[in-house]
C-alpha cells in the first residue's frame, strides 16, 4: 500500500471515530454544564460540574432515578435470561434435529421481529389492567420476550449450526457419557453463542421506550428512557436539560463497556443471524 | 448490464432419513424438536398474535377508556374515520418519507463505512468496529436527546457553528417548521442505525470471491465497474436483507419523534398517531383500529419486498 | 398421609400465599397504612411537606410520593390510566385542574366530606375554588393557586414611556417592545401552555372557548367564533408577527421565555412566578448579574382591550383523592393537612407556587422573599379557568393543533376551521 493510500485510510478511519462519537461526546459534555452554561451555546462548559449528577443520585432526581435504574437492570436481565433459555432449546432444535416447522418457527421469528410495538402495545395495556400485570415488572418482562426472542432465535441457530456436533457422539464413542460429553465438549463450544445473543438481547431491552412509557406508571417497574423525560429543572416550568443529559451518559456505559469488551463477538453475532442466519 | 456472480454451491444438509418412510427415529425427532422449540414457538405467539387479534376486536367497538358505560358496537366505522381523516394520510406520508430518506442514506453511508471497515489498516480496524458499535447500542432516546439539545436554539451549538451555510444563523429555529424539524430526526435515526447497515453489509463483502474480483482486475475493469458488476451483485442477498430489516424498523420511528417534536408541525409518525388515540386519549376503539392499520401497513411492506425484490431468506441465510 | 395432616399443610401453604401477596401489596404487617400522593415534580416541595404531614399524622398514616410527568397531559395520562384499572394504590393525587372533571365525571374522585369542603374552601382566592369544582360540588381540595403575570423590565417600560401604574395592554407592550426593540416572551410552542394563552386571550376579550356545555361531547358548543374568538387570533397574530418574538417562538415554552427575558434583548414577557426565583439562582450561579434581576418587575396580565379587565391564566394543583383508595379518609385528613396555611407558606416561599389561600399573600416571610405577591394575589383574583368540560383534553389538544403556529393564525379562517375540527373530534369523526 503506498504512503498516499495509507494516509487516505487513516483519514477516512478518524472520520468514522469522530462520526460515531461526537454525539456521544456531545452529551458529555452537556452533563458536565451547571444551568447558567446551558445557553452558552459552546460545545463545552465554561466550567465543569459534577452538579447533574449529583441531582440524579442525591437530589431531586434520585427517587425518579435511582428505582429506574434498579428497574432498567432487572428486567432487561430477567427478560434476556428467559429469551436465552427458551432460544437455545428452539435453536438447538433447529440446528439439530430435522422436523417440520422449522420453517414456521423461523419465519414466526421474522414477522414477531418485524412487528410494530405500538400494535401491541394498546392491547397489552387493556388485559394487563384487567388482570394487575400493569406497572409491574412481569408486565414488561413478558412484551419484552417480543423484542428479544426473535433476533435470539435467529442469532443463536446461527451460531449453532457452525458447531460440529459430531464431536459429541465422539467423545461419546470415547468412553464418556451423554452427559460428560454434553458438558465437556458441547457446552464450551456453545457457550460464546449463547453469550452473545444475550448481549444482543440485552441492548434490544435496554432500548426500548414504547413499552417502557405504555405500561408502567411508578418507580415500581418505570425503566430508565421513560424516566428520563419525568426530570425537572427547578421548577416544574425549567427545563431539566442537565438532568436529562447526566442520566443519558449513566445509562449509555454499561452498553459502552460490553460494546468495548465484547465487540468481536457483538459484530460476529449481529451479522450471522441476519445474513446467515 | 453485465453481472458476475459464481454459481449457488450446494450447501450439505443436516443428515436426515430419506421422504417417504416416517421411521421411529424421526417420528421421535419430531416430536423432540417440537417439545424444544415450542415453548420459544408459543411465548412469541402468545405476545404478539393475541394482542393483534385483541386489537383487531377491540377495533371494533366504540371505546373510551373513561366512559366504559357507552361502550357500543361500531363495526368498521372506526376504520372509515381514520381512513377518511387527512392526518391519517399526513401521518403516513411523514412515515413513508422519514423511512425512505433514512434507508437510502443509510444504505450509501453504510456501505462506504464497511468498505472502510474491510479495507482499514489492520491497526485501526478494532477501533473502528468497537466505535462503529456505540452508535448501535446507544439507547434511541438518548441518541435523540443529545441531537435535540445539538440543535435547540438555546442549548444547542450547531447553529453558531454552522453559520457559514447559507441559511443557517443564529437564529435557526430547527424544531419550528416541517421540514426543518423532520432534517433533524432523519440524521438522528441515520447516525444511530447505519452501523447496523453497515456490519451487514461488511458480511456480505466478505461473500464476495476474491477470485472474481481478482479476474475482473485482470481484466482491466476499473474500480467503479468491478463495484458494479462484480461486488455489488454478489452482494444482493445481504443488501436485500438489510434493506427489508431497515425498512421495517424504520417504518415504526416513535422514540425519536416523541423527544423532539412531540409531533408538533405535523411531524407525526403512524406510530405515534396509534400511541396519541389509545394511550394519550384513551379511545381504545379508535387507536386499535390505527395499530391494526399500522400492521397492516408493515406486512404489506414486509411482502412487497419479498414478493417484489425476492428477497429469499433462505438464500441469504444460506440454505 | 392422614387428612387431617394434609389440611393443615393446605392451610399453611394459603397462608403463606396470602402472606406474600400483603407483603407485596406493601401494607406491611399491621402497620400504620401508607398513602401515596401522586406529585408533579417540584424543586421538592411536595416530599417535604408529605414527611411533615406523616410527622403531623403521629404514626396514624404515612405519606409516600410518586412523581408523575412534568407536563399536565402526560400527568392525566399517567393517573387515568391507572384509574380506569381501579387501583386502589391512587390516594392523594396532584391533580392540573382543566383535567378534575374528566376524572369527577368518570368516578374517579372519592367524593368531598361536606364540612371538610368548607373548611378546605375558606379563605381560598374564587378561582382556585372555581377549578376545584365540577356540577357546582367541590370535588377536589385547593392546594396551591398558580397565575401569570405580565413580568417587565423597569428600565425597559420607563424609557419607552409605558405607565405601569395602570392597566397595559398587549397593543401597548408590543409598541414598547418595538420602540426599544426588545423581545416579548410568550408560550407559542405547541404544548399545554398554547392553550393556557388562547384562554386567556379570548376570555379577556369576554369570550370563552366553550359558549354552551354539556356532559355529551357531541352538544358542547364552542364559542371560538365569537368576536371575542377573533379578537384573540388578532392579539396572538399581532405578537407573533410584531418582529419583537424569539427566534423559535413556535417552540418557545415558559423556560424558552425565561431564558430569553434574563438575555440582553429581555424586555416583556408573560410567565409564572417562578421567573423571579430563576433569576435569582442564575445570578448566584454567576450568569446573571444582578442589576438585572433588579430591574425585574411584575403587573397584572395585559389586556385586550383597553377597557375591559384582563382574565389572566389560572393553573396550579389541587388535590384529588383516589375513589378507589382503601384509606379515604385518612387521604382526606392527609389532604387537609397538606394545603395547611403553614404549608401553603412554605410552599410559596420553597418552590416557588403561590398558594390558594389569600392569607398566605399578607406572610412577612412570603413577602419578603416574593416582592411580587400582592400582584400575583390580585391576578388570582381576575384569573379564568380554563373550560372545565370532561373532555378538555380533546379540547385542548385541538386548540394547540388549529391555533400553532401563532405565526400562522388568521381571524377570518382560524375560529371556523378549529370549531369545525373540534367539534368532528368531540363526535369521533376524526382523528386528534
Amino acid at each position: 500500500m503506498s504512503r498516499k493510500e495509507k494516509i487516505w485510510w487513516w483519514v477516512a478511519g478518524i472520520a468514522i471515530l469522530v462520526y460515531c462519537l461526537f454525539p456521544i461526546a456531545w452529551i458529555v459534555s452537556v452533563s458536565f454544564k451547571a444551568p447558567s452554561d446551558l445557553s452558552n451555546k459552546q460545545f463545552l462548559p465554561d466550567g465543569a460540574t459534577w452538579e447533574n449528577y449529583r441531582t440524579i443520585f442525591t437530589g431531586s432526581g434520585g427517587d425518579l432515578f435511582l428505582p429506574a435504574l434498579r428497574n432498567s437492570f432487572g428486567i432487561c436481565l430477567i427478560a434476556t435470561a428467559i429469551s436465552c433459555l427458551l432460544s437455545m432449546f428452539a435453536a438447538y432444535a433447529i440446528a439439530r434435529l430435522d422436523f417440520p416447522g422449522k420453517k414456521l418457527i423461523l419465519s414466526t421469528a421474522l414477522v414477531v421481529a418485524i412487528f410494530p410495538v405500538i400494535s401491541i402495545v394498546t392491547p397489552l395495556f387493556n388485559v394487563w389492567r384487567q388482570i394487575g400485570l400493569y406497572d409491574t415488572w412481569p408486565g414488561l418482562i413478558i412484551p419484552y420476550l417480543s423484542l428479544t426472542l426473535p433476533i435470539s432465535i435467529w442469532t443463536m441457530s446461527a451460531f449453532f449450526r457452525e458447531i460440529p456436533w459430531e464431536m459429541e457422539q465422539a467423545a461419546q464413542v470415547d468412553g464418556a457419557t451423554t452427559w460428560q460429553a454434553f458438558r465437556k465438549v458441547i457446552v464450551p463450544l456453545a457457550a460464546p453463542g449463547v453469550f452473545t445473543t444475550a448481549i444482543i438481547a440485552f441492548f434490544i431491552a435496554w432500548n426500548d421506550f414504547v413499552y417502557g412509557i405504555s405500561l408502567t406508571s411508578t418507580s415500581a417497574a418505570r425503566p430508565v428512557p421513560a424516566a428520563l423525560g419525568l426530570f425537572s429543572g427547578a421548577s416544574q416550568f425549567e427545563d431539566p436539560t442537565g438532568a436529562i443529559a447526566a442520566a443519558a451518559v449513566i445509562v449509555t456505559i454499561p452498553v459502552v463497556v460490553l460494546v468495548l469488551v465484547f465487540q468481536r463477538r457483538i459484530v460476529a453475532g449481529l451479522t450471522n443471524g441476519a445474513v446467515k442466519g | 448490464m453485465t453481472q458476475t456472480t459464481l454459481p449457488p454451491v450446494e450447501k450439505t444438509q443436516p443428515v436426515s432419513a430419506p421422504h417417504g418412510t416416517i421411521s421411529d427415529r424421526s417420528k421421535a425427532e419430531r416430536k423432540l424438536g417440537w417439545l424444544l422449540a415450542g415453548p420459544a414457538f408459543f411465548v412469541m405467539l402468545a405476545v404478539t398474535a393475541y394482542p393483534i387479534l385483541q386489537a383487531v376486536y377491540e377495533s371494533l367497538f366504540s371505546y373510551r377508556l373513561t366512559d366504559p358505560d357507552n361502550r357500543s358496537f361500531n363495526g368498521l366505522s372506526n376504520y372509515w374515520v381514520i381512513l377518511s381523516d387527512s392526518l391519517w394520510w399526513t401521518s403516513l406520508g411523514v412515515t413513508l418519507l422519514i423511512t425512505v430518506v433514512t434507508v437510502l442514506v443509510e444504505l450509501v453511508l453504510g456501505f462506504a463505512l464497511a468498505m472502510v471497515m474491510a479495507k482499514a489498516l489492520k491497526s485501526i480496524r478494532p477501533v473502528i468496529r468497537a466505535a462503529i458499535l456505540i452508535p448501535y447500542a446507544v439507547i434511541t432516546v438518548v441518541s435523540a436527546f443529545a441531537w435535540q439539545f445539538a440543535f435547540d436554539i438555546n442549548t444547542g451549538f450547531v447553529n453558531r457553528w454552522f453559520d457559514w451555510i447559507p441559511g443557517i444563523s443564529a437564529d435557526t429555529d430547527w424544531f419550528g417548521g416541517q421540514g426543518t424539524s423532520l432534517l433533524v430526526i432523519c440524521l438522528a435515526e441515520i447516525w444511530k442505525t447505519t452501523p447496523f447497515i453497515s456490519l451487514l453489509l461488511l458480511a456480505g463483502l466478505a461473500q464476495v470471491p476474491e477470485v472474481l474480483q481478482e479476474a475482473a482486475k485482470v481484466d482491466g475493469a476499473t474500480w467503479w465497474q468491478r463495484l458494479w458488476r462484480v461486488t455489488l451483485p454478489n452482494m444482493k442477498a445481504a443488501i436485500m436483507v438489510a434493506l427489508l430489516f431497515r425498512t421495517l424498523d424504520a417504518f415504526r420511528v416513535f422514540d425519536t419523534i416523541f423527544v423532539m417534536t412531540n409531533g408538533a408541525n405535523n411531524t407525526e409518525s403512524v406510530s405515534f398517531l396509534a400511541y396519541r388515540q389509545t394511550i394519550a386519549r384513551l379511545e381504545i376503539g379508535l387507536g386499535s383500529a390505527v395499530s391494526v392499520l399500522l400492521f397492516l401497513c408493515v406486512v404489506l411492506l414486509a411482502a412487497m419486498f419479498i414478493k417484489g425484490f425476492k428477497v429469499d431468506l433462505a438464500q441469504a441465510r444460506g440454505e | 398421609m392422614s387428612n387431617r395432616r394434609r389440611r393443615g399443610l393446605g392451610g399453611g401453604a394459603a397462608a403463606l400465599v396470602l402472606a406474600s401477596s400483603l407483603a407485596a401489596c406493601g401494607s406491611d404487617d399491621g402497620g400504620p397504612p401508607t398513602l401515596t400522593w401522586y406529585t408533579n415534580p417540584d424543586a421538592g416541595g411536595q416530599a417535604e411537606i408529605a414527611s411533615r404531614c406523616t410527622d403531623a399524622a403521629e404514626g396514624r398514616y404515612q405519606i409516600e410520593t410518586a412523581v408523575l410527568p412534568r407536563d399536565a397531559a402526560g400527568q392525566r395520562e399517567q393517573l387515568i390510566r391507572r384509574l380506569a384499572a381501579e387501583d386502589s394504590s391512587i390516594d392523594i393525587m396532584s391533580l392540573d385542574p382543566p383535567f378534575i372533571p374528566e376524572f369527577a365525571e368518570a368516578g374517579f374522585l372519592a367524593p368531598v366530606p361536606e364540612d371538610l369542603a368548607e373548611r378546605v374552601t375558606e379563605d381560598v382566592v374564587q378561582s382556585a375554588i372555581e377549578g376545584s369544582t365540577w356540577n357546582d360540588e367541590l370535588v377536589a381540595v385547593p392546594f396551591w393557586a398558580n397565575t401569570q403575570v405580565l413580568w417587565y423590565r423597569a428600565s425597559v417600560a420607563e424609557a419607552a414611556g409605558l405607565d405601569m401604574s395602570q392597566p397595559v395592554t398587549w397593543d401597548q407592550i408590543i409598541a414598547a417592545a418595538q420602540d426599544q426593540d426588545v423581545l416579548i416572551g410568550a408560550q407559542g410552542a405547541r404544548a399545554e401552555s398554547l392553550t393556557v394563552w388562547f384562554n386567556a386571550l379570548i376570555e379577556s376579550a369576554g369570550g370563552h372557548i366553550i359558549e354552551e356545555n354539556s356532559d355529551d361531547p357531541e352538544d358542547i358548543t364552542l364559542g371560538l367564533e365569537s368576536d371575542a374568538g377573533r379578537r384573540a387570533v388578532e392579539v396572538m397574530r399581532a405578537v407573533a408577527d410584531s418582529g419583537q418574538v424569539s427566534a423559535a417562538f413556535s417552540t418557545e415554552n415558559e423556560d424558552a421565555s425565561a431564558t430569553g427575558f434574563e438575555s440582553e434583548r429581555g424586555g416583556f414577557q408573560v410567565n409564572y412566578p417562578f421567573v423571579y426565583a430563576r433569576g435569582l439562582g442564575a445570578v448566584e450561579a454567576g450568569s446573571l448579574e444582578q442589576s438585572v434581576v433588579d430591574d425585574y418587575a411584575a403587573a397584572v396580565y395585559p389586556r385586550v382591550d383597553e377597557d375591559t379587565p384582563a382574565a389572566p391564566p389560572y393553573g396550579g394543583i389541587n388535590l384529588g383523592i383516589g375513589a378507589f383508595s382503601e384509606n379515604v379518609d385518612f387521604a382526606y385528613e392527609a389532604a387537609e393537612c397538606i394545603v395547611s396555611e403553614e404549608n401553603q407558606a412554605f410552599y410559596f416561599v420553597n418552590d416557588g407556587n403561590p398558594a390558594s389561600k389569600a392569607s398566605v399573600f399578607d406572610d412577612p416571610e412570603v413577602l419578603e422573599e416574593f416582592p411580587q405577591a400582592p400582584v400575583i394575589r390580585e391576578s388570582l383574583e381576575l384569573a379564568a379557568p380554563r373550560p372545565q368540560t370532561p373532555y378538555y383534553s380533546e379540547v385542548s389538544g385541538g386548540i394547540q393543533r388549529e391555533y400553532h403556529a401563532p405565526g400562522s393564525v388568521d381571524p377570518d379562517s382560524t375560529p371556523q376551521t378549529a370549531t369545525e375540527f373540534i367539534t368532528a373530534v368531540l363526535a369521533g369523526d376524526q382523528l386528534l
